[in-house]
């Protein structure tokens, strides 16, 4: 636990909004409330005020402690439909109004607008429907054109790893993984307020192996250094190289500043990612904090449906700390 | 409304959302690999033809629609 409660340290500072836009699960709202007793940031309840006022005197919770903000508020849906068609032309003001009917969109409006500082939804629904909602409004970040997710691994010597993308790209082309190098560098900085060094693995170091799907790392590799210079890309790398110093010194001919000495790894596609998380959580003992969601241009989160209010909380500070 | 109403109609909401040519709409047209969509743009083609047409669609069937061809069918059976 230790990092994750280095992560509630530095946002004790409370002052960041945040929306929950399944503001009538009860989970939600006994997370709303311990966001505001830690001090971590401001939760913010979206839906219809009678909805949610019943169940927080279901859940024995004090109306007054929490600001809830009304999805049928005249004047907000007005302002946000205007800055909906503002950011997405193609689209009518009409059609606008019909989607901020949405909580997610409604609420990913109120972080497009400045209104709070980020999102956090996907207890009630599904990834898939956050993504999209975050992708309508919020957009993505600079030098970023997909959303992907990253996992905070944490060894039981303390040494920490972003491994990515574990959970969302099914099967990455270049493109898109270097949009995850890329989003997982920039969470890394903001997280870990340190260098990110990033590698890209296969099962080709440096061109031991041929075969397209080492050329798609070595193209994501490119991608990624020509996007965003100043951050230190290298691969295509073994796990080994990528992790081992000695290992990096045997088989690359050429200095990298990332061989031996990667903090982010980020994996061909999701079935690489996937079982690496789990094996290292399962083998090596690790923690594993995520999925975390990036990429957009202001953070949004995505809960497990199975969440508890203690991993509601976690993911909240995360997301804080990102925005 | 007959089909061929039906039809122009969802060619004109395809083209103004994906901006596309109405031209190179057919009714085999897949959003997503013929006509260019971003899969996150499904939840504004919905919302659109349910403006166009006057309807409440059942979402998750309608995201599932996957061909202009096949968007005809499902809205038509929203206006019988």
């Amino acid at each position: 636990m230790a990092i994750l409660d280095n992560f509630i340290k530095k946002v004790s500072s409370g002052e960041k909004k945040i929306v929950l836009p399944e503001g009538t699960d009860e989970r939600i709202l006994q997370a709303a409330v311990l966001l505001n007793e830690k001090n971590i940031a401001k939760p913010v309840l979206v839906g219809t005020p009678e909805e949610i006022e019943k169940s927080l005197v279901k859940s024995g919770i004090k109306r007054d402690i929490i600001e809830i903000v009304n999805i049928n508020d005249s004047g907000l849906i007005n302002e946000f439909a205007k800055l909906y068609q503002k950011q997405r032309p193609n689209v009518s003001e009409k059609i606008a109004l019909r989607l901020l009917k949405k909580p997610l969109i409604f609420a990913g409006m109120m972080v497009a607008s400045g209104k709070v500082d980020a999102m956090v939804a996907g207890a009630a629904s599904t990834t898939a429907d956050v993504i999209q909602a975050a992708a309508l409004t919020v957009g993505y970040q600079k030098n970023v054109s997909s959303s992907s997710s990253f996992f905070i691994m944490e060894m039981p010597d303390g040494k920490i790893f972003f491994y990515a993308d574990c959970a969302v790209n099914i099967s990455p082309s270049s493109e898109i993984l270097a949009d995850i190098g890329v989003a997982t560098a920039a969470s890394y900085r903001k997280l870990m307020q340190d260098e990110p060094l990033v590698a890209f693995l296969s099962f080709s170091s440096k061109g031991s192996a041929s075969h397209p799907d080492v050329d798609k790392v070595v193209r994501a590799v490119e991608i990624a250094k020509q996007r965003d210079p100043g951050t230190a890309y290298d691969g295509e790398f073994q796990v080994d190289t990528a992790l081992s110093e000695a290992v990096a010194r045997r088989k690359l001919k050429e200095p990298s500043r990332v061989a031996g000495r990667a903090n982010i790894l980020i994996f061909p596609d999701l079935d690489a990612g996937n079982i690496a998380y789990k094996i290292t959580q399962y083998l090596a003992g690790a923690k594993a904090y995520g999925p975390v969601l990036q990429g957009f241009a202001k953070p949004v989160s995505d809960l497990s449906r199975g969440a508890k209010p203690e991993d509601i909380v976690a993911v909240a500070a995360i997301t804080c700390l990102l925005s | 409304m007959e089909k061929s109403e039906i039809e122009k109609r969802v060619k004109e909401v395809v083209s103004r959302i994906l901006g596309v040519d109405e031209d190179s709409i057919m009714p085999e047209s897949r959003f997503v690999e013929d006509l260019g969509a971003e899969s996150v743009q499904s939840l504004e083609l919905v919302a659109a033809f349910e403006e166009e047409f006057g309807i409440e669609m059942e979402e998750q069937a309608a995201l599932e629609v996957k061909t202009v061809g096949k968007a005809v069918e499902f809205i038509s059976k929203y206006l019988k």
